[in-house]
């Protein structure tokens, strides 16, 4: 899942104005970022299952992915946005950057463990949904269609006070949100 | 591929843009909704 973490950091910013989007964004993705580096570096891995494609993989990401290492990240990225907005923007962010596992968790393949460098035969858990590509899909587009349309009416309420300008700014906001959610799920989807 | 493609656009694009709306200030008590 990708364009589902985008669409609820969206959603978020919507009830939590005062949050930047860019830093809710980054926030909804944190795990994954710093999987990437993990992943290169060939501590984290992917087996291919199935021929691969959405969602056609078992995860073996123990730092980042699992409940402990998933809590430490996202308090840390919480603390570092404390730091420069403020206490309530912290837990926001914290809380955002967290969903991620809790997102992962309706669709991994119970490859999510609950401790870092957990050993091979430890709790592991994933409800699966990958397991139905069409069903994950179906729920992906309704959180983006959700979180894209729940930003626009916000970005546009909040610039309709300030005139023309920032309300034709806030509608290619708004549209830029759902476009670049509806491309992210199509790419995903076709297992780009 | 759309990873890297969603943080750009997530991120870079909507966040420029985004951030030259007029939204509440982080730190301040929020302005009552109309």
């Amino acid at each position: 899942m990708i364009a589902g973490h985008f669409a609820l950091a969206a959603g978020v910013k919507a009830r939590e104005r005062a949050v930047p989007l860019w830093a809710l964004m980054l926030a909804t993705q944190w795990l994954d970022v710093v999987f990437v580096p993990l992943f290169i570096a060939k501590i984290e891995t992917i087996d291919v299952i199935g021929g691969g494609g959405y969602g056609g993989g078992i995860i073996h990401a123990d730092y980042t992915h699992s409940l402990v290492g998933a809590m430490v990240l996202s308090a840390l990225f919480g603390l570092c946005g404390g730091l420069r907005w403020g206490r309530r923007a912290a837990g926001i962010l914290g809380g955002v950057a967290f969903s991620h596992w809790i997102l992962d968790l309706l669709v991994h393949r119970h490859d999510m463990p609950i401790w870092p460098g957990a050993p091979a035969g430890a709790l592991r858990v994933g409800l699966g949904l990958w397991r139905w590509p069409l069903v994950t899909a179906a729920v992906e587009l309704a959180l983006v269609l959700w979180g894209g349309f729940t930003y626009f009416r916000a970005a546009v309420g909040v610039a309709r006070a300030h005139g023309p300008s920032k309300l034709r700014r806030a509608r290619i906001a708004g549209a830029t949100v759902i476009v670049a959610g509806l491309l992210t799920l199509g790419l995903s989807v076709a297992g780009q | 591929m759309s990873f890297f493609l969603g943080l750009i656009l997530f991120v870079v694009v909507a966040g420029i843009i985004d951030a030259k709306l007029p939204w509440p200030r982080p730190g301040r008590r929020p302005e009552p909704r109309p």
